[in-house]
């Protein structure tokens, strides 16, 4: 069956700079604001753009990622003609590899794309906070006549040598494209959201296959090699809400973003929605002695304490007493009476006992040394126990370093 | 393929839950923050293991049939079987009377799908029953016991609007049926019962051949004697919402912990549909004390002792007590509510104040504007 746009979303991150957090999940299946995961966000952007075939290429521990997709019936990508599909890598009778790198990773599955015949061909990434339309974005490739589709978004001058960078003519189309440059020529950087003409992309992945230099990678070398080539490049410009969440920081960021409207992250906003597959718990219970303030929370917890400044994913416990602030709780995570969890990302049914200090504010640190607290995954912290901020403790309850 | 199969009946209207059963059954109001009455009743067949169920319906069903859907929250969306919606028709064989006068005649009115069971065993229901029944238990006990009919009891005589109750001998065997009782006494009936699908054929055509309609006075009461009937008491919560009193007592009961515990068991989880919304926030100057909160809402105010469904708005100033508010109601800055059952998508102006009484409580009627 024909389609005229398809989305291929590269799930396979390991999530290394997650660290301890991912435990046995795949980074896109982490827990984000107190009901969804990472990828809820590109999911929900193609069912609001009008696409409904979306291939989704993992790789690294793909368990728990799988089992939530399921059929994809939550993001209304369940139809009989598309929907949502999981493409790991997989073997041939010439043998199979893993995914070498993004643009290995969209070459193995050429087949799957070619099943649907598409015009074009959006590539996302499986770790990013943000609501785009990408509909608008296609119709700026078709209007362009490009070849590839770039979105943009303007970041601080000082940042832009983080980022992958691109100078554009007054048309806005592409003319250079540098990662990470050291004197950045614009502050344009790439969002890592791609639209290929599929014809176009099918025949850079073949000869970027064939180059046994290549990285495979779109950044480092099919988007290059199509600069090169004089192909015509569009950079479609983004200016809203955006934020990779690859690390802990900036996990911690985009989830205290969600706490204030303002931050342009409002995920309340009906028309439209960020689709998640919830959790059938009961309503949240705030009891006699609770105090819970800019905070957000979700089903099925209890809480007795004190939460501020948090956000609390399904079937949290906090005891009588206790006090979350400025920290990020995974799902079924138990604060015990009595504990304080501060500056803090708790991984799912961690356990907090009683009388702990999990964390601290950046003003209690000393000389400098301060960071997030993050605990792995089913982590228990034994009572009376002080965890200093900028630890990471692993399930077993042990530091690790970063 | 389990042995039993799930008839739910959802009447409509009883007259005491007024504006709350005005656009719908008893058994689609909302109930407990995110759940509507039926979501119980079918939980409870469901968590027995039950794949084919039934749902009666009578009047005023168009919410009930919005909810149910193809039956996908319940797992009742299958290839054989699952989830058969019986929409009411003409029972009388007379145009213009009433829908089905008791349970008898709404099963005589659907004789065919009866014809359909391919379980040996039915498990009876209403739909507005608020309890988590170990069904399988009761199901178990059933077989061994060698009962006729198995009669579901909660441990109390509690005053509920047209209740059935139960007298029974040491055996456990019934002894008396009781109703239109102005002091209750014996057991109350959950109006929950085991019988098996050959019997239950047996005792329809029966008693549709002699015009009789009434489960209760007809089989129950009339065969006691001849019939094999033995209780099943419910030591756990178990309300039966047909009025606003028990329905604003029982939504304050879900404050208590014990109760929620036993309510939503994980061995046993009540399952509901769900509403896309983000997570709950509450304000820098937001409180919120003793209350059970669902997703979605945005609470800038005061909200004490209350039950709050879905996306409710509490704009700062405002203050809740005691109250229920259904899906998405905006109670705006300065407002007061106060023992108050708001139905869905009210909207309280600005400074307004509502008061009840924990003996009177006050309701308000879907899509009002205050």
């Amino acid at each position: 069956m024909k389609k005229e746009c398809i989305a291929m979303l590269l799930a396979g991150g390991q999530g290394s700079r997650l660290y301890v957090l991912t435990g046995e999940m795949a980074k896109p299946a982490v827990p984000f604001g107190g009901k969804y995961r990472i990828i809820d966000f590109p999911l929900s952007n193609c069912t609001n753009s009008g696409i409904d075939t979306v291939g989704v290429l993992t790789q690294y521990r793909p368990l728990e990622l799988n089992s939530y997709i399921g059929s994809g019936q939550p993001w209304d990508l369940d139809g009989s003609d598309g929907g949502v599909h999981i493409l790991p890598p997989y073997q041939g009778s010439k043998g199979g590899t893993w995914y070498k790198g993004t643009a290995n990773a969209i070459y193995q599955n050429i087949g799957f794309i070619d099943l649907y015949d598409p015009e074009y061909v959006v590539i996302l990434s499986g770790d990013h906070i943000y609501k785009m339309d990408y509909s608008d974005m296609v119709a700026r490739h078709k209007a362009a006549n490009a070849a590839c589709t770039i979105s943009v978004m303007e970041v601080p001058w000082a940042e832009a040598s983080r980022f992958g960078i691109m100078a554009v003519n007054e048309e806005d189309m592409i003319t250079e494209f540098a990662e990470k440059p050291k004197e950045p020529k614009s502050n344009l950087a790439s969002m890592g959201i791609y639209v290929f003409s599929w014809q176009a992309l099918r025949k850079y992945l073949t000869e970027d296959e064939a180059d046994s230099n290549s990285e495979n990678d779109f950044g480092k070398n099919v988007i290059p090699a199509m600069l090169n080539n004089g192909e015509r490049m569009a950079a479609y410009r983004f200016a809203g809400y955006w934020k990779d969440v690859g690390t802990l920081e900036s996990l911690w960021d985009a989830n205290m973003d969600m706490l204030s409207p303002e931050s342009g992250l409002d995920l309340s906003d009906e028309s439209w929605p960020i689709y998640a597959r919830s959790v059938n718990a009961p309503p949240t219970f705030l009891g006699s002695g609770s105090r819970v303030t800019h905070s957000a929370f979700n089903r099925g917890s209890d809480i007795e304490g004190t939460v501020e400044n948090s956000v609390l994913s399904p079937n949290v416990v906090v005891g009588a007493g206790a006090r979350v602030s400025y920290s990020v709780l995974l799902p079924g995570t138990v604060v015990a009476p009595g504990a304080v969890v501060e500056y803090a990302i708790l991984g799912e049914e961690c356990r907090i006992g009683r009388d702990c200090h999990v964390g601290g504010a950046p003003e209690s640190a000393e000389g400098g040394k301060w960071g997030l607290t993050v605990l792995a995954p089913r982590c228990q912290v034994a009572d009376g126990r002080q965890v200093a901020p900028g630890t990471m403790l692993d399930r077993n309850g042990e530091e690790v370093s970063k | 393929m389990n042995g039993l199969h799930g008839i739910i009946f959802s009447y409509e209207k009883r007259n005491d839950l007024r504006e709350l059963s005005e656009i719908r059954s008893s058994a689609s109001i909302p109930f407990g923050g995110r759940y509507r009455m039926v979501d119980f009743a079918l939980s409870n067949l469901v968590n027995a293991g039950m794949t084919d169920v039934g749902v009666v319906l009578h009047g005023r069903y168009q919410s009930m049939v919005d909810h149910l859907g193809t039956g996908k929250v319940w797992d009742l969306s299958r290839k054989r079987g699952g989830l058969r919606i019986l929409p009411p028709f003409n029972y009388q064989k007379d145009w213009g009377t009433m829908p089905f006068r008791g349970k008898l005649e709404a099963l005589a009115g659907v004789r065919t799908y009866l014809d359909t069971i391919r379980q040996d065993y039915v498990a009876l229901m209403e739909g507005d029953l608020v309890a988590n029944l170990p069904l399988a238990d009761i199901y178990e006990r059933h077989i061994k016991s060698g009962a006729d009919i198995t009669v579901v009891c909660g441990n109390d005589s509690f005053a509920t609007a047209d209740g059935t109750y139960f007298e029974k001998n040491a055996e456990g065997r019934v002894t008396e049926v009781l109703y239109n009782l102005t002091t209750p006494r014996g057991y109350r009936g959950l109006e929950v019962y085991i019988v098996s699908t050959k019997l239950l054929k047996e005792l329809v055509d029966e008693c549709h051949a002699k015009d009789q309609f009434s489960w209760r006075r007809d089989v129950l009461r009339a065969k006691k004697d001849t019939l094999n009937l033995r209780t099943y008491i419910w030591e756990g919560f178990a309300a039966q919402v047909r009025s606003v009193q028990e329905y604003y007592d029982r939504s304050m009961q879900l404050l208590d912990p014990a109760i929620r515990a036993e309510l939503f068991t994980a061995q046993r989880p009540i399952r509901a549909k769900g509403a896309d919304k983000s997570s709950t926030y509450v304000g820098p100057n937001g409180r919120c004390v003793n209350s059970l909160v669902a997703e979605g809402c945005r609470i800038e105010g005061t909200v004490e002792n209350s039950v709050l469904f879905p996306g409710v708005v509490v704009e700062a100033g405002a203050v809740v007590r005691n109250s229920v508010l259904f899906k998405e109601d905006v109670v705006s800055a300065n407002s007061q509510l106060a023992y108050v059952i708001a139905d869905k998508d009210v909207i309280v102006q600005p400074g307004r104040s509502l008061m009840g009484h924990g003996t009177y409580p006050l309701v308000i009627a879907k899509g009002s504007i205050v």
